[in-house]
Formats: C-alpha cells, structure tokens, sequence
C-alpha cells in the first residue's frame, strides 16, 4: 500500500457583464468571434483594465476559503506562446493573489477534512481552440473571460477527497453566486498532480500532472487510474516519470509529454495595471456578504434532527437552504422538512425553476405548516392545498380560509354525521355487526369525508365511526 | 507659402479666410513628396484630403503628422517593421481619435526606428532617416520622421512616443521642440508599446506654445488607459506667460562639468558646454535662480543600463503578440511553432532580435533579481533624488545631448562616461514620469543642440511656462530647415 | 563570455532564430551590456531597495466599472488573419 498525495488546480470562469479586462460582453455562445474586444485579440497598441465586479468575485471568494486578501489590486504577466493565446502573456497574479494561505472544510464519508488552500488568483481565459483532422480553429470569445484558479496544498489523500472538494468547491461558488461553475461549457476546470510515497516516507512521491479535465467523474476515473498504474509500478521497483497526462474516453491515462525541464514563465509585475489600494472598509464591505456555507448548514440542521439525507438536501443549494432556514424560524421543523423535501423540491423539478422563481413564498409555507403541525388541517391535505396554491398562484392560507377548509374537529358535530351517514347505509353497517367486513370502516371514512367537504379530521373521524360501529354491534346483540 | 509657419499663424491665416485648410493639406503632401526621397520621413503620405466634420479648436484644419507606432483604422501602420509590413488597424489610438475630433488634418505616418526600439532613425523597414540641417547625420530616434518632418516645415507639429528620450534626443538634433508631458497625461491606448513603464506619448512642434496647444487637445483620463489621469485642472497654455522670477532651476555637476571630458579634446562637446553655461547666465537675467547640485556619479552612471534592462524585458514580453497569426504576414511550417517561428524570425531586424534575447534572458528566473529586479532598485533611488530635488527646485536644466546629430557611420564608445552620462540622463524622465520638453539653444558647427528643462510630476504647466521664458532668449524660436527653399 | 549555444536557446524560446554571425555579435553584445550592468550591482545597499514598476503612486486610480462597451465585430476580428475558416482563424492542427 502506497500514501497517495493529491492537489489541484482548479480553473474556474467568473460571471461578470463584460471580460477581465476590456469592455467585451462575457456571455457563453457558439457562435465564433462576435465578443471580442482588441485587447481579447492581443492587437498592437491594447490596454487592458481591469474589471472591478471581477476582482470583487475573486476577493469575495478568497473570503470564503478564509483566505487572507492582499493589500492591494495587482497583477503579474506570465509569458509563454501558444496559439490559444493572442498577446504571448497571460495576465495573472503572482506577486499578490486575491487569497493566499486559506482551507475549506469538507465532508467525505462522514468525517470532516480540512484541504488546505495555497492561493486563490484572478487570470483571464484564452482563446478556445477547435480541433479538426487537419487542422485547428481559434475563436476568441473565451479569451479575456475572467478565470479563477485555486491552488490547493497537495493534501487530498484519495479520490472521494478529491472529489468530494471538487463538488463542495462548486457549491462555494455557486452559493457566493460568482459563477454558474457549468463543466459542461469548461467553465469549471481542473488540473491534477497525483504521486504516491511509501506509507513511512517523508519525501513526497514523483508528480504526475493530468491537465484540463472538465467533468468531477473523469477526476476520479483519472486518479483511480493512476493510483493502480503507479502502484504497479512502483510494486515492480520501476521509477516514476515525471509527465504531463492526459485522460482517454477509456478512463485510461497516456503520456503526453515528458517534462523535460520546468518552463521559465518569465513573470513580472503587468506595468499597464497600476496598483488599486484595497481598504480594510472595502474588503469589510464584501466580506458582509458571506453567507453560512453548505457544511456549516449541514451540521446545524443534523443539530435539529435532521437526517443525513435531508440535511445533505436541504443545505445544497444556497437559495433552498436559507428558505427553508426562513420557514422554520417560527414553524416546525419536522413538518418544514417534510414539505421542503417532497413538495417543494418535486415542483422545483418539474417546473424547471429556482426556489426563488416559486410562487409560494417562506411565510406562506410556514402558514400551511403550522396548520399541519396544530392538527387543524391534515398533511395530505395541506400539500393538496400547496399544489392547488402552486398552479393558481394564490396564497396556501388564503385558499383555505375561503374553502372554509379547516377542519371539523368538534367530536358531537362529527358525530351528528357519521351517524347519519350510518343510518342512510344500513346494509353496510350489517355487514360489519353480522359478517365482521372490516372495509366498511374504510367506507365510512370515505363517506364522511365527502359529506363533510374533506374538513373531517380524518384521525378523529376513524376513531368515531369505529367506536359507533362497535356500539351498534353491540346494541344488535 | 506657409511651410513653417507654426500653429497660431496657421490659425490666423485660416480664421482670416487667407487660405483653406484644404490648400494647407495640399501644400504639406507636396513638401512631404518632395522631401521624401532625400530624407524618408514617412512610411505613409496621405494623398486625400477627406475632411468632413468641422471643428471648432485651435488646431482644426491644420495638418499634422503621426508617428507608425499609434493605431489609426484603415491606415496601414507598421511601426516601421516587416512583421507588420501590410497592418491595416480595426481600432484608433485615443489620441488620433482626439486629433481628428480637433480638426486636424493627417498628412502621413512618420518612419521611426523599428517597433520605437532605437535611438538612430535608421532601423526603420522603409529605410534611414535623414537629418534636414545635414543629409549626411542621422535626426536620431526612434521618433525620426515626426521630427524630421516638422525640422523640414512641412508641418507645424506631429505626435511621437518617448521611451528613454525618443521624442527629446531627436528634438535636440534636429532643431525642434519636442515635449514629453508627465505619465498618464496623455493615454497610451493605441501606441505600440515598447516599453509600458516607460512609454510616454507626446508632441514636436517649432515652438513651445505650439506644443502646448496640441497637448491641452490631446490630453486627458481615457477609460482605455489605467495609467491616465484627470487633468482638467491643467492648463497649459493658460500658464505660458506666468512669471517665472524667482523660480529655481539646477543642473547637475556630474553631467555638465567640462572638467570630467578634459581628456576627450572633443570641441564640440565644449563647445555645447560652454554655450550650456552661457542659457545659464541668460537664464539668470529673465529671473530665475539656479544652481549647481551633485549627484553620485554610480547612481548617473547607471541610468543607461537600468533602462537597458527594464526597456528590454517589457518589450520582450510587449511583442509577443507578433506571430502572424491573428495578424501580421503569416510565417510557413506544418505546426503553429512553425508559423511563428517563421514569421518572427522573417520579421524582426537583427538588432530587435538582440534586445529581445537580452530582455528575455534579464527576465530569466535566475537572472532576474540580480538585472531585471535591480534595475526597477535603481529606478526607485534616482526617482527618489530627483524627486527630493524637486521639492527645493522648479526644475531641472541639462543639455539634451553632449553633442550634435551624429553621422551615419558614428561608432560611439558605448562604455564611456561622456556616453553613459550626457547622452543617457533624459531617461530620468521616463523612470519617473516627469514631465520634460528640449528646446534648441545653440548652434555648433551649423547643427542645433537642445537644453532639457524637467520638472515635478503633474506640474507639467510649470515646465512649458519656464521653457517659453527660456524660448525667447535662445534665438532659436521657430526654426526648421530651409533645404530647398533656394531653389523656389 | 556566455556561449553560443544558450544565445541560440533564448532565441529559440522567443520563436525566432538567427544567423552565425548574428549570434556572434549579440554575443559580443552581451559583454557590453553586462559589464554595464555591473554598474547597477555596485550601488550600496542595492538589494534593500523596493523594485519600482510604476513611475509614479496615482491614488486616484479606479479599477473598471463591469459594464460591456465597444467591441469588434467579426469582420474585424477575422481583417487582418490571412486564414479563416467559419468565422474563425485558420492555424495547422494543434497538438495537445
């Protein structure tokens, strides 16, 4: 058995109006090269300046991997030729990231891992290159989109970890809503160094560099992958290579290039960028924001005593969370939790909406859940209710004020009408006293609830026509 | 006949209805023809007049001519270098956008050294600059047409960009006024950069006040420009006239002491001195105070290798983007390290290719702290002097040059204390921003030289107000080359 | 003297090349231009100085408000590359 020694590189596009640092529109589109700026295509001449929303994003991030946040705005060139890269540089930072020296706790297999982070820096996206036999297209678009990277320690120990921090990475973005984080449109990206010791080692393993990897499955593919390839080897007493991989559709690993020796990036502070002082009122201001994160979330509702399951659902999405977090600050938890996790979400699903596109707001839910909880009206009904509420766009409480759907719970009135009901149904109050049909209890209830336009309390209602059923039999003896 | 008539005059004659600016076009294109061939000021002559919107400022309707590194939609612009030998710009340089919103009239694109990386006027891909007082002398770089072309009269100001004196230094050969205003007075959106730290943009021009002029057009914060600044509370041509008693000019000892040449025998340079001490004394007469100061002569000597240095490495990484992929004459190969390899090595002239390799290898990781780094050291610590300086003196009075234009076969002592100092310390101008105009002062041997007066950042009105009191007691206001006029 | 052969890896490294003898001034050039900057290494106290990059501190300056302004459009984009295809730039095939 091997220790195996993960970090990542994690690229992620921000969501922002306009590019890093020209004035082109930053939307996703297939159509080539119509948001392009000249500082996007590296023209003779071109400044580039810098997008204030984009570095907010970036700092407001570093916060929430408690990192701490520089003194000041500054950005650095990284210069290397590419064909995906019009200016021969990359604007990045080197000499003073957005965050340096911050963690994010996370939850694999029940226990909570600290993966440290190294930095969180502001770069821009390159151009995106289309593949074909014979050769390659450049279309611009993507160049100049603001790119985050996190660099974590290399401290992730397998691949549920690596994974698992992935996932929750996303959920950080998507819960400080800095970026829609979609690895299907590349704007969440990893690279992986993977290398494995001996488990009494102290000098780490050789690092093995797989780049670009778009979807969390191939992650894991790649580094379950590599754990059994270098073992193997490892097992056998060969050596390591030093290289770059890449991931096939096979879930395999191949070579792509040896690394022969490190590329010089050249970097130097980027002269066209003057220093932008970030005061402590600034970075207090952003930081004002931070919501409670998804684990922080986690942890609190297994307080209430919330299943893993409803806990892991409920703290997933931002929006869901401090919903359902408003819905139980007067209401029932239990009951809350039971709405949230089939009604509400059902609909959210089959209407292909946000929570905050729901008609049906916090305080309205909390209306129906406390009739539930009070017993006034039943659960089933209650949700009848929330979906009629749903469709009509009305308030829940309201529809039932008007049906005059509260419940009859007044034992004499309830009785008043099974009794009724009975006396109009005699062949079926016979079968029960002579045959024993226990159905007929069901019958009743039935009826009764038809009768009493479903205000009946149907507990209380079963309870009654039980013990009058009994009565009658025993009186016919 | 208005060949070197400078702008106010132009203004009047255009006001007056004495001439179109039409006819002032026509005039300027044929002087630029005539002179091309002996002297190559321009990469491009604009042959059309096509101006269609009329404008209401000083310089509307008067020609005017643009150095080939500032980006100007559907004029070709080449930076005088094969890889872009056939650009065609999509965008215009803030300051060309200005100019024509003023009125002006672009007469043509001026040669200049390749990509402004040069300080001769003869590495340009279209060929040498000649200097209009000597055909046989270089005018200097890298702005070497737009001063030609105004030292020839053909027109009244241009537009250049000075990394370490290229507006300045050519200014002083060629007998002309050239003024780099503070960084950030005037946005760099648009100008091919060769060294962004250090680039400024500025103006040529026969006289301060025309310099002047242009600049309070052209200048101003420009959302393309993080560098930029608001300027709205200068104004330079308002603060011309100011008086100037008891303002406090120093010259540096370690520069300027003909004791430190005495064993060159170079009569001109004692010359330019001893004319240098001569403006002193005048100065002294309009009222100014000024003075002697010392500076450590280590910290002097090595203002030419700091701007190697830091002008190298960020032109190295500034030309990166030419590759000839998304512009630019496509290179040949079966990979894209092909094509650029191909293009760049096609495209650039030896001696860029040198200082890009020198750039590269000051960039280089274990180079770095000991010459890239180091060199920004030393920049701090002569801004820093400078600066203290400032806070007791008005401004700085040096010659531009120790010299006149030198001939095209000069082979100078690159190791020399003569070359290090007095053809190297208008770069302090560009480690610190400062603004710093040359004007002429002298004549030796039938060639101008140039006196530079620096001042404070920002106090750019300052520094064109003393230089216009210093203007009207050289003798050399409104001067240019009348090669040809003997012949009309 | 530094050798030849590094010149020729610089070179390379910024995509270009040039010829021998080429190779042998910057060579030559190279003496020039470090023995001057040896000048810069005698200033005392050198290395305790904070490096400069910017002329001058401008406090005024603002980083950009996040909104879209002009840009190209693709006729613009595609002007000046000699090869295109759908609207794209035409390059021979990449290999990753």
């Amino acid at each position: 058995m091997y220790k195996v020694v993960i970090g990542l590189e994690v690229h992620c596009e921000l969501e922002t109006n306009s590019k890093n640092f020209s004035p082109a529109p930053n939307t996703f589109t297939k159509i080539p090269n119509i948001n392009v700026a000249p500082v996007d295509l590296g023209l003779p001449g071109i400044l580039p300046v810098a997008n204030k929303e984009a570095c907010r994003r970036a700092l407001f991030t570093a916060q929430a991997l408690n990192c701490e946040n520089p003194d000041e705005v500054l950005f650095d060139r990284k210069n290397y030729y590419y064909a995906d890269l019009p200016k021969g540089y990359q604007i990045t930072q080197n000499t003073k990231p957005m965050g340096i020296n911050g963690y994010l706790d996370i939850m694999v297999n029940g226990k909570i891992k600290r993966v440290l982070i190294h930095d969180l820096h502001l770069e821009e996206d390159t151009a995106s290159l289309e593949h074909h036999p014979k050769y390659s297209l450049i279309d611009y678009n993507r160049s100049g989109i603001p790119l985050m990277e996190i660099v974590t320690e290399p401290c992730m120990e397998s691949a549920d970890e690596a994974v698992t921090f992935l996932e929750d990475l996303r959920d950080v973005f998507l819960y400080l809503g800095v970026s829609e984080a979609r690895s299907n449109y590349g704007q969440m990206r990893c690279d992986v160094n993977i290398s494995l010791m001996k488990e009494d080692a102290t000098e780490l393993g050789t690092k093995v560099e797989m780049k670009n990897i778009n979807a969390f499955n191939n992650v894991r593919a790649a580094i379950e992958y590599e754990i059994k390839r270098q073992s193997e080897l490892l097992d056998k007493g060969e050596k390591i290579v030093q290289e770059t991989r890449r991931i096939a559709e096979d879930g395999k690993t191949y070579s792509m290039r040896e690394k022969v020796d490190a590329v010089d990036y050249k970097y130097f502070v980027e002269p066209n960028i003057p220093p932008v002082k970030l005061s402590k009122e600034y970075l207090d201001e952003i930081r004002s924001n931070l919501p409670e994160l998804k684990l922080s979330r986690y942890l609190k509702y297994i307080d209430l005593g919330l299943s893993e399951e409803d806990a892991a659902t409920l703290s997933k999405d931002r929006k869901v969370a401090d919903y359902f977090e408003k819905v139980i600050e007067k209401s029932d938890v239990a009951t809350a939790v039971n709405f949230m996790t089939t009604s509400i979400l059902s609909t959210l699903n089959k209407l292909e909406i946000t929570i905050d596109k729901l008609f049906i707001t916090p305080v309205m839910l909390s209306g129906v859940v406390d009739l539930v909880h009070k017993g006034d009206i039943s659960l089933d009904h209650g949700k009848k209710i929330l979906y009629q509420a749903i469709d009509e766009e009305k308030d829940p409480v309201e529809l039932i004020k008007k049906a005059g759907l509260h419940q009859i719970n007044d034992e004499t009135e309830l009785l008043k009408l099974i009794t009724s009901i009975m006396d109009e149904n005699g062949e079926i109050v016979r079968q029960y006293v002579e045959d024993g049909n226990m159905s007929a209890i069901n019958f009743f209830i039935g009826q009764t609830m038809k009768k009493s336009n479903r205000q009946a309390n149907p507990n209380m209602s079963k309870e009654l026509i039980t013990k009058e059923l009994e009565r009658r039999k025993e009186n016919g003896k | 006949m208005y060949r070197g008539k400078s702008i106010t005059e132009l203004r009047e004659a255009l006001d007056k209805e004495e001439i179109t600016s039409e006819e002032l076009f026509n005039e300027a294109n044929k002087l630029a023809h005539d002179f091309q061939e002996d002297y190559n000021s321009f990469v491009t002559i604009i042959d059309d007049y096509k101006i269609k919107r009329r404008a209401d400022s000083t310089i509307a309707g008067i020609p005017y001519a643009l150095k080939d590194n500032f980006s100007t939609a559907g004029i070709l612009t080449t930076s005088s270098s094969n890889i872009l030998k056939d650009y065609v710009p999509v965008y215009d340089a803030t300051v060309y956008k200005k100019l024509k919103k003023a009125g002006g009239v672009l007469v043509g694109k001026t040669v200049l050294d390749e990509l402004a990386m040069g300080g001769t006027g003869t590495t340009g891909h279209t060929g040498i600059v000649r200097n209009p007082w000597d055909k046989e002398r270089m005018i200097g770089g890298s702005s070497a047409g737009s001063t030609s072309s105004v030292a020839l009269g053909i027109v009244p100001f241009s537009i250049g960009s000075d990394t370490g004196d290229s507006i300045r230094k050519p200014a002083s050969f060629g007998g002309v006024v050239g003024y780099k205003p503070t960084y950030g007075l005037i946005s760099r959106f648009g100008l091919f950069a060769f060294a962004s730290s250090l680039d400024h943009v500025g103006v040529i021009s026969r006289n301060v006040k025309d310099s002047a002029i242009v600049t309070d057009i052209i200048k101003g914060k420009d959302s393309n420009d993080m560098t930029s600044f608001d300027s709205s509370n200068i104004n330079l041509v308002d603060s011309l006239d100011n008086d100037i008693k008891g303002k406090k000019l120093f010259y540096i000892k370690e520069i300027c002491d003909k004791e430190l040449y005495k064993d060159s025998n170079d009569e001109v340079l004692n010359k330019v001195l001893d004319d240098f001490q001569e403006l002193i004394d005048k100065c002294k007469n309009l009222g100014f105070e000024v003075e002697e100061v010392s500076i450590d002569k280590s910290l002097l000597e090595a203002i030419y290798p700091t701007y190697m240095s830091i002008s190298c490495a960020e032109a190295t990484s500034n030309n990166s983007n030419l590759t000839g992929i998304q512009f630019g004459p496509r290179g040949e190969g079966e990979s894209v390290e092909e094509i650029m390899f191909s293009a760049r090595t096609k495209g650039f002239s030896e001696l860029i290719k040198r200082r890009f390799v020198l750039g590269s290898y000051i960039l280089q990781k274990e180079n770095q702290d000991k010459l890239f780094l180091n060199a920004c050291r030393v920049r701090r610590l002569i801004v820093e002097k400078i600066t203290e300086l400032f806070k007791e003196y008005d401004g700085m009075i040096l010659p531009a040059s120790g010299g006149i234009a030198p001939k095209f076969n000069d082979t100078s002592e690159k190791l020399s204390s003569r070359y290090l100092l007095l053809e190297n310390h208008l770069a302090i101008g560009n480690f610190g921003g400062f603004p710093s105009i040359t004007i002429p002062f002298t004549f030796v041997e039938d060639m101008p030289v140039g006196v530079n007066i620096t001042g404070r950042i920002k106090d750019d009105a300052l520094v064109l107000n003393m230089a216009n009191k210093i203007e009207s007691v050289t003798g050399y206001k409104d001067i240019y080359s009348k090669v040809g006029e003997e012949n009309v | 003297m530094i050798e030849k052969e590094k010149l020729k890896d610089y070179a390379h490294k910024l995509m270009f090349d040039m010829d021998e003898k080429e190779y042998e001034t910057l060579q030559e050039e190279f003496d020039v231009i470090l023995k001057q900057m040896d000048l810069i290494g005698k200033i005392p106290n050198i290395s305790e100085v904070e490096p400069m990059t910017f002329p001058f501190v401008n406090e005024e300056t603002t980083l950009r408000e996040d909104e879209v302004g002009d840009y190209l459009t693709v006729s613009e984009v595609l002007e000046n590359a000699k090869y295109q295809v759908n609207d794209q730039v035409k390059v021979p095939k990449v290999v990753e």
